[in-house]
């Protein structure tokens, strides 16, 4: 009898370990799953599923399941088929608008959680909090569908069993991306409602080419329809924030309108007509982010050289790179000596030479102009 | 089912005007056609969330299809086209799926089922001249096709214009309007309509929970929907609730006080016999007007 008590006891242990193993990596406070305050295994009073926040597991289209067979409701007198879905080609089209978390919107801690695991198969059940296991797969798919699609026949996903035809089998993927490549517009012009500065100018390969931004960096939540339905979408009215939301996120110009809006197309960005610091040579040859340290937000910078090359000395900095071999006298000098300005154009010689100028004077071998 | 006939019919009426007479002699004001003794505690409810409705009318389909009307193909019922007119609930079918335009999105419409509301306090049981009506346990508003006599009284009493008449019927027409699945339902089954919806826009359940539901969906959807349940006070409340994202007048719901229907009906109809007041008061105005008269008449004749 002892030893039995000895094992159990143990079993019991050993048991309640293992299912606190999961959570060992989780900086999650325990009130944000659990609504007691002493969870246990066959009682974890888990919360309704929160739909902002996903918890784990997150990967590439190319690591989840090709395709997936819904057949949760076989068992049941069912008048339909069951539905075979492309989960790759979903799940690929889900990363242009909200990831993996536009259908797995809640997802606990350890392996992916199947829908079965929250929402209820029977639709007679007591708690009403969240929709049934039916109702939950049909609004994942015809809330999207219904968007750029605005058929919902039933047979565009099963067959009726009645009718004696089986859903269409998935095509197996190439490894290759489904989505055909998406041909980005260079310049769109917005015609606003306002009289004054009517025209807002946006440069889309700009933000994409010259900014380094990547597509999900603006197009968070987008629907399908915004690109296959655009004359439906114009029809959905925006609030002068919401117009706003997708420019001032990344553009803080307070009240200052005319950054955009003009009475006349703009001109492509030009570094030296917009900030009054000309590219040239080296920096013409850098993209925004090697000096504008933060992305998406490529504030102001102080126009003096040593604000960023203020490391540079005779030590370290190798002066065949500008195009001119400093001879033996010259090499010996601080940078300042002969750039007295606060730039590290080409030096004057007056200050130790009277009758000398540059360049018809060279303190060195020149290379290249 | 067999019919009443005139015989019948005559002597309930009677039984039913003498325990009136007896009961509104007893004490009058207590008198209240709403039965307020099976309004459960535990009656079910169906909360209809308008915002999740995709308009596939597939409740319209099963409704037919549970109570032996003529529901032809399910396929059918994917055509779009019958959108164009507004339709209400009928001889041929007990709920219908109405299209109204989205004012934030014109894309996605807003799509609303229509059937009988099942009152708290059901103005068509109250106006029922022969008992048929009945507001059940389960609160259910049904009816017994053997006790009507098709007097049509529900019809103009009902603030919903839900019962309908098989006019087409020159024999025996009947009633027609959603029994609330009551044969399904007494048997632990769900409503046929909400059994098929595939995006559960119909949830069946304790009218209460239901309630609450709704409401922590106003709360933690404040922009989805409006800060209305349609139905928890309306006319007193009724089984059926409704959440939209717009105004309900705007989806042909009737504005209506929180005040039960037949309130008003019974006050008046009850207002006009109270105490035997006003028949008296006819009587001595008709009986003044004879007596001026006669008068006149004999005044006149002296004058000759």
């Amino acid at each position: 009898m002892k030893r039995l008590l000895i094992i159990s006891i143990f079993v019991l242990t050993a048991s309640a370990l293992w299912s606190q193993s999961d959570h060992s990596k989780i900086k999650l406070d325990c009130s944000f799953c659990h609504s007691c305050e002493k969870p246990t295994k066959i009682n974890p009073c888990l919360k309704a599923c929160p739909r902002e926040e996903m918890i784990t597991v997150y990967h590439t289209p190319s690591q989840g399941p090709e395709y997936l067979i819904i057949n949760q409701f076989e068992k049941f007198e069912d008048l339909y088929e069951p539905v075979n879905f492309s989960h790759r080609a979903h799940s690929e089209m889900a990363e242009m608008s909200g990831g993996c978390e536009l259908c797995h919107h809640y997802n606990p801690p350890g392996s992916i959680a199947k829908c079965v695991d929250c929402h209820d198969v029977n639709r007679l059940r007591a708690d009403l909090s969240k929709p049934d296991l039916k109702g939950a797969y049909h609004r994942q798919c015809i809330d999207c569908h219904r968007t750029w699609n605005n058929n919902v026949a039933c047979a565009d996903c099963h067959e009726l069993k009645s009718s004696g035809k089986t859903a269409a089998k998935i095509k197996p993927l190439s490894a290759s991306r489904i989505h055909p490549e998406i041909i980005e517009p260079a310049k769109i012009v917005y015609e606003t409602e306002t009289s004054e500065g009517k025209f807002v100018t946006f440069y889309h390969n700009e933000h994409t080419q010259l900014f380094g931004l990547e597509c999900s960096n603006c197009h968070k939540n987008e629907s399908c329809a915004s690109c296959h339905k655009v004359d439906d979408m114009k029809s959905i009215k925006l609030t002068v924030e919401e117009k706003h939301q997708a420019c001032i996120n990344c553009h803080k110009v307070e009240n200052n309108c005319s950054y955009c809006h003009s009475n006349k197309t703009l001109e492509p960005f030009d570094h030296g007509t917009r900030t009054g610091f000309q590219l040239k040579s080296y920096h013409q040859k850098l993209s925004c982010v090697n000096c504008h340290a933060k992305p998406k937000a490529f504030s102001g910078l102080n126009s003096k050289c040593a604000s960023c090359h203020g490391s540079w000395s005779v030590d370290n900095f190798n002066h065949k790179a500008t195009g001119l071999i400093l001879d033996e006298i010259h090499a010996e000098f601080d940078c300042d000596v002969c750039h007295s300005l606060d730039n590290y154009s080409k030096p004057g010689c007056d200050a130790c030479h009277e009758d000398m100028t540059y360049p018809k004077f060279k303190p060195g071998r020149i290379l290249r102009n | 089912m067999n019919k009443q006939n005139r015989r019948d019919f005559l002597k309930s009426v009677t039984t039913v005007g003498i325990t009136a007479a007896g009961l509104s002699a007893a004490a009058p004001t207590k008198l209240n056609a709403a039965p307020e003794n099976v309004l459960s505690e535990d009656r079910m409810g169906v909360l209809v969330d308008t915002t999740v409705c995709i308009g596939c009318r597939k409740c319209e389909w099963a409704c037919k299809e549970s109570h032996g009307m003529h529901a032809g193909d399910i396929e059918d019922y994917d055509e779009k086209g019958i959108f164009n007119s507004r339709r209400r609930p009928d001889h041929t079918g007990h709920t219908v799926v109405n299209e109204y335009e989205n004012d934030k999105n014109r894309s996605l419409p807003i799509y609303l089922k229509v059937q009988c509301m099942h009152c708290d306090r059901p103005a068509c049981v109250s106006a029922c001249i022969v008992g048929a009506f009945s507001k059940k346990e389960s609160g259910a508003v049904i009816w017994d096709d053997s006790k009507c006599i098709g007097c049509r009284y529900c019809m103009v009493a009902c603030p919903f214009q839900i019962p309908a008449f098989d006019y087409h019927k020159a024999l025996e027409p009947d009633i027609h309007k959603c029994d609330f699945c009551f044969d399904r339902t007494k048997n632990g089954k769900l409503p046929a309509c909400v059994e098929i919806c595939p995006v559960e826009t119909l949830t069946y359940g304790k009218r209460s929970d239901l309630i609450q539901v709704a409401r922590n969906k106003i709360k933690n959807y404040p922009d989805r929907y409006l800060d209305h349940i349609f139905g928890e006070t309306e006319v007193g409340g009724t089984s059926w609730l409704y959440l939209a994202s717009k105004e309900f007048e705007k989806l042909d719901f009737p504005k209506l006080g929180k005040n039960p229907a037949p309130g008003v009906s019974e006050s008046i109809q009850h207002g006009i016999f109270a105490y035997f007041i006003p028949p008296i008061a006819l009587y001595a105005l008709l009986g003044g007007i004879m007596w001026i008269s006669k008068n006149r008449d004999k005044s006149e004749g002296e004058a000759h």
